[in-house]
């Protein structure tokens, strides 16, 4: 018997009391600007984190404090911080650690929005990055320069599915005193917990399958607490005097979460991308059923690849889960119970036909999301990805006839009806 | 405690446990509890019987309204639902307003009249006719003041009397004027009614409706239907509704003060018929608007010169007044009650009510006076 | 801070404010495989209310300089000496779990400067489950999942904690693995060593507090009960749904408990 409860009771309890005041079962959503003190003392004592407790929503609030600790503890972290989008978890968590003049080694295959942040705009406030195929261990360690503060990189690469070797990029920041940070988004903590093979803070758009219902927009960050910032001078926004909190020292007071009290102090205080208590509440639904419907999306998943692979206007399919993936035997490692719901794969007849076979599907919607129930396609040459040059289109794996599925929890035969209309639209383009 | 304060303050007390200044949304089915020996100690137990965030709306309305309880519905029509049903049984009879919403006249005589219950259709602005429909098996009379469309007002003292000598329950839908303006328990009502879609919200954003009592006893009747009907109140629309509740007195001065401009315009001007607006001097029961209400409300109609046609025309040309069946909101509705709101009550009951076929409602909001007035003068000029 | 305790670096945090040996001095002592951050609830309350903190890492633990010593009575000697080379005075001593078996022996040792003692879940002594000792020299991710998994109330299982978006067991567990396996198997096995907790007891002249939960795992009620019949007079608190954690898991209610006890018997100016 284990001493912690398990990933099925965590989904559904933690982080949640229930309701002191009336018993309530489900988190109240507290739709609240401020909160009401007691006494002036309870009030600075907060306010100079002396104690725990609730302010003003921009920097916590109830409901989304339950969806934090929730995530925290599906996770396997020491703290998470919740954020109003994927995107601002990212931002908010590069900028804690990282100032003018520093340096990302990043993979070169990640989501469009985090490429454009490390190339276009984090360059305007002088942080730079370096992109390395995600496949090319050596080339992580040979891009750390010396001011170079973190490593970043997404568990399963969108949309190309190349799996990082978390452990082996792991070592390098350990040995550089280097944090890792990788978007989890993909994987979501039921398929792999990052922390285990010893990345230090995990990124995830919580819009994808974690709320699963593309209801609600929103991130997070959660802090790993295993990474020692004290062990260099490399990091002074947690291990110097902070000046907004009497010279508060993080680390010295807050130990494994003194990253995330960074955040939460900084980034949702003064850049105040905080998450809306309804979207958490709405969150906090999808996260019920998390396992449930990943092992629905993996068996979907599973027969939507037998279909594809067996079908004559397929060119080509990509999925880690296949043999004949690059990352096949690293998908084995870090994703057991399954590589995710996302699955590429070429139409024949090209751009045209691809676009044909879009624009004549009706089940799948053509939209530019992932992770949703239901099941979604896209173009990411013209789309996701249409913000990036070529070179970094041929970086981050994206080929013209590229087609991203995120398989959704419809019947699958349904689905494989669906796509037999695009097919035969497709057909005519291509001229078969 | 003054009105304006009880509507911000009234029924909500900071969250204990975290200082929430506002009543959390309490999106829940059921209440854990302590121990068997200690069920319901924390008050609740299912979110049909009662809910926090409901409860803080029933209490703010309960202090509004100065009665003693509220129960709160899924909509007015459920509200009014449940008053009947508390009240009336197969056999008994009720007095209603002869103009009233009709939703309300279709509930009466389409569906409560197969379960054995008979009504009257009584001229609330002459007590005496009131009066006259009183039986011996009389059980509850329903006052809609002012009346819609027509904006006829009934005397709620005349017709407490009334009924309290008949050892009926009168009840009193308050929806057009708000406690703000009409106070129904000091006239010697018995219920107050409320569709808090309109004036309570605010906003168009939720339909909700709510019934307070004057004494505890009446309110448990009510709350027991609710309960044993379950047409409730979700706590999302309470929540939404406990917002809204904080700047009624505010809208409804402005939106009145405009609607007293509108009436006051249309009443000169060339291409309207006629005006009904219990603020001017021309409406017929002028001094009963004055006697029993602080406030004249955001409601009235007009009709334009060539009747129907013109009427349709004028609806279908108008700008930034929307054409759309609710009233009382902060934005400015235009309604056509003989084809929408009061399309289920049949010609000759409309006739004999007033309710003519060029009758234009007009449900003013919050926008600037003069942009109302602009777009009803174009309006008018195409007519 | 870092402190030289007879040749060897100590860290200690002092909650924010520089310490001042001419203001009270609050302790604050950590238990087993913990270290100064189990805390951070208190010491900065204290230190930003005219009191000079001391939270130090035990010999070994996180911060400061090993070998983690090897007996309660040693541990006692530490302290000692760590608040002599800071030339603290009017000393309240606030303890936790192992830490109460080192408040007992310097309580009882060195009177000279002690203000008061607040003992936070914990019993005359606090016997170890061999199991327990075994895992943390060979198996430590499981001692620390049988002390976390044993130390928390239900809240504590379930990630909760009183600083939004924080899991105490998730930090807990964090700290716990930084001190693992020598420090805490050396700490458990100096706990399940200490039989001097009754004599101690008898020979403390301080104001005392003691501050229990009925649903300790670790430090069970009974056990505590002893403490409080052995020691002069205590003042006694009783948790009802707490665990082991009262600190992290009831910071604001024992915050105030501390707050009213030292207030009274080590007032500052």
């Amino acid at each position: 018997m284990s001493n912690f409860y398990l990933f099925d009771t965590l989904s559904l309890h933690a982080g949640q009391t229930v309701d002191k005041e009336f018993g309530a079962r489900a988190t109240p959503i507290y739709q609240t600007t401020s909160y009401v003190f007691p006494d002036t003392d309870t009030a600075s004592s907060i306010f100079n984190l002396e104690r725990g407790g609730h302010a003003y929503s921009r920097i916590t609030n109830p409901t989304v404090g339950v969806l934090e600790q929730r995530i925290a503890a599906l996770e396997g972290g020491a703290a998470a911080v919740c954020t109003a989008s994927g995107m601002a978890a990212t931002f908010c968590a590069i900028t804690a650690i990282l100032s003018q003049g520093d340096h990302i080694v990043a993979s070169s295959q990640m989501y469009g929005g985090n490429i454009s942040l490390m190339k276009n705009t984090l360059p305007r406030f002088g942080i730079t990055a370096t992109f390395v195929d995600p496949t090319d261990i050596d080339g992580f360690r040979d891009a750390i320069q010396d001011n170079t503060r973190l490593i970043y990189g997404e568990l399963i690469g969108n949309p190309g599915l190349d799996i990082l070797d978390l452990e082996a990029i792991a070592a390098i920041g350990a040995d550089n005193h280097i944090p890792f940070m990788v978007d989890a988004t993909f994987n979501t903590p039921y398929l792999c917990r990052p922390f285990d093979f010893g990345v230090n803070i995990t990124i995830h758009s919580v819009t994808k399958w974690m709320g699963g219902h593309g209801t609600a927009i929103g991130g997070v960050i959660v802090d790993g607490g295993n990474f020692d910032w004290g062990a260099t001078d490399k990091y002074p926004t947690i291990t110097e005097p902070y000046a907004p909190f009497q010279g508060i020292n993080l680390w010295e007071e807050f130990g494994p979460t003194a990253f995330a009290t960074r955040i939460r102090a900084e980034a949702m205080r003064d850049f105040g991308a905080s998450m809306s208590p309804m979207n958490a509440f709405l969150l906090l639904q999808g996260i019920e059923t998390l396992s449930l419907r990943m092992d629905k999306h993996l068996s979907n998943t599973a027969s939507m690849l037998e279909f594809l692979i067996n079908h004559k206007q397929v060119s080509w399919v990509s999925h880690p889960s296949m043999p004949s993936h690059s990352s096949h035997e690293l998908a084995k490692k870090y994703l057991p119970k399954g590589a995710g719901s996302i699955v590429s794969f070429g139409v024949v007849g090209g751009r045209e036909a691809g676009k044909a076979f879009i624009e004549n599907v009706e089940l799948a919607s053509h939209l530019a999301n992932v992770g949703d129930a239901k099941t979604l396609i896209i173009h990411p040459a013209t789309t996701t990805h249409s913000r990036i040059d070529a070179e970094a289109l041929v970086a981050a794996g994206i080929t013209e006839d590229m087609i991203r599925l995120s398989v959704g929890l419809e019947d699958v035969r349904d689905l494989q009806a669906d796509f037999e209309v695009g097919f035969r639209a497709a057909k005519k383009i291509a001229g078969l | 405690m003054g009105f304006r304060t009880k509507q911000i303050h009234a029924g909500v007390t900071p969250d204990p446990v975290t200082g929430a200044i506002l009543t959390p949304i309490y999106q829940t089915t059921t209440y854990v509890q302590n121990s068997v020996d200690e069920y319901l100690a924390k008050g609740y137990s299912y979110s049909r019987s009662g809910n926090p965030t409901v409860a803080a709306l029933e209490a703010k309305l309960t202090e509004l309204e100065g009665g003693a309880a509220c129960a709160t519905f899924g909509t007015g029509m459920s509200a009014v639902h449940a008053t009947m049903l508390a009240f009336l049984s197969a056999g008994d009879h009720a007095i209603i307003s002869d103009v009233a919403y009709g939703g309300t006249y279709r509930l009466c005589t389409k569906v409560l009249s197969r379960f054995g219950i008979e009504f009257t259709f009584a001229d609330g602005s002459n007590p005496e006719d009131v009066a006259e429909s009183v039986k011996d098996n009389t059980k509850l009379f329903l006052t809609e003041t002012p009346a819609n469309p027509t904006m006829k007002c009934s005397d709620i003292a005349a017709i407490s009397e009334i009924a309290k000598k008949a050892g009926a329950v009168h009840a009193v839908d308050n929806t057009f004027l708000t406690p703000y303006y009409q106070r129904p328990f000091e006239l010697g009502a018995d219920l107050s009614i409320h569709s808090t879609t309109k004036y309570m919200d605010g906003h168009n954003a939720t339909v909700g409706g709510a019934v307070i009592s004057n004494t505890a006893e009446l309110g448990e009747k009510v709350r027991f239907i609710m309960n044993s009907t379950g047409s409730i109140m979700s706590p999302m629309v309470a929540w939404l509704t406990l917002q809204g509740c904080k700047t009624l007195s505010v809208r409804m001065d402005q939106q009145s003060a405009s609607a007293m401009a509108i009436a006051e315009y249309l009443e000169n001007h060339d291409k309207v018929e006629q005006v009904r607006y219990p603020g001017l001097k021309s409406f017929p029961q002028y001094e009963l608007a004055c006697k029993q209400a602080s406030g004249f409300g955001a409601m009235l109609w007009f009709e334009v010169k060539g009747g129907l046609a013109a009427g349709k025309q004028l609806m279908d040309n108008i700008e930034l007044w929307s054409l759309a069946e609710n009233l009382g909101s902060v934005e400015s509705l235009i309604t056509h009650p003989v084809s929408m709101t009061h399309a289920d009550v049949e010609e000759a009951e409309r006739a004999r009510v007033g309710i003519i076929d060029g009758l234009v409602r007009l449900s003013v909001g919050l926008e600037d006076t003069e942009d109302l007035i602009d777009a009803l003068a174009k309006a008018l000029d195409q007519a | 801070m870092y402190i030289d305790v007879n040749g060897r670096k100590a860290f200690a945090t002092t909650g924010g404010k520089p310490f001042d040996s001419e203001q009270p001095t609050v302790v604050f002592l950590h238990g087993s495989g913990l270290d100064h951050t189990f805390w951070g609830l208190h010491s900065r309350f204290f230190a930003f209310r005219k009191y000079s903190v001391l939270v130090p890492d035990l010999p070994g633990h996180t911060h400061s300089e090993g070998p983690p010593l090897a007996s309660i009575e040693e541990m006692g000697s530490w302290l000692n000496d760590a608040l002599e080379a800071i030339d603290a005075k009017d000393i309240s001593i606030v303890a936790h779990s192992q830490g109460c078996l080192v408040a007992l022996e310097y309580a009882s040792r060195f009177k000279k400067n002690l203000k008061s003692v607040s003992f936070v879940a914990s019993g005359l002594a606090t016997p170890v489950n061999a199991a327990l000792i075994d895992a943390a020299e060979n198996n430590p991710e499981a001692a620390i999942g049988m002390m976390l998994g044993w130390g928390f109330g239900t809240a504590g299982q379930l990630h909760q904690g009183p600083i939004p978006g924080n899991s105490m067991v998730g930090g807990g567990q964090k700290v716990m693995r930084g001190n693992v396996p020598n420090e805490l198997a050396t700490d458990l096995k100096a706990c399940n060593a200490y039989q001097n907790g009754q004599a101690a007891a008898a020979n403390i002249e301080a104001p005392v507090q003691v501050i229990l939960s009925r649903k300790d795992k670790m430090a069970p009620y009974k056990a505590g009960m002893q403490l409080v019949d052995h020691l002069p007079s205590p003042v006694v608190h009783i948790f009802k749904d707490c665990g082991h954690m009262i600190p992290q898991e009831a910071p604001d209610e024992c915050r105030t408990l501390l707050r009213d006890f030292i207030f009274q018997n080590n007032p500052s100016s």
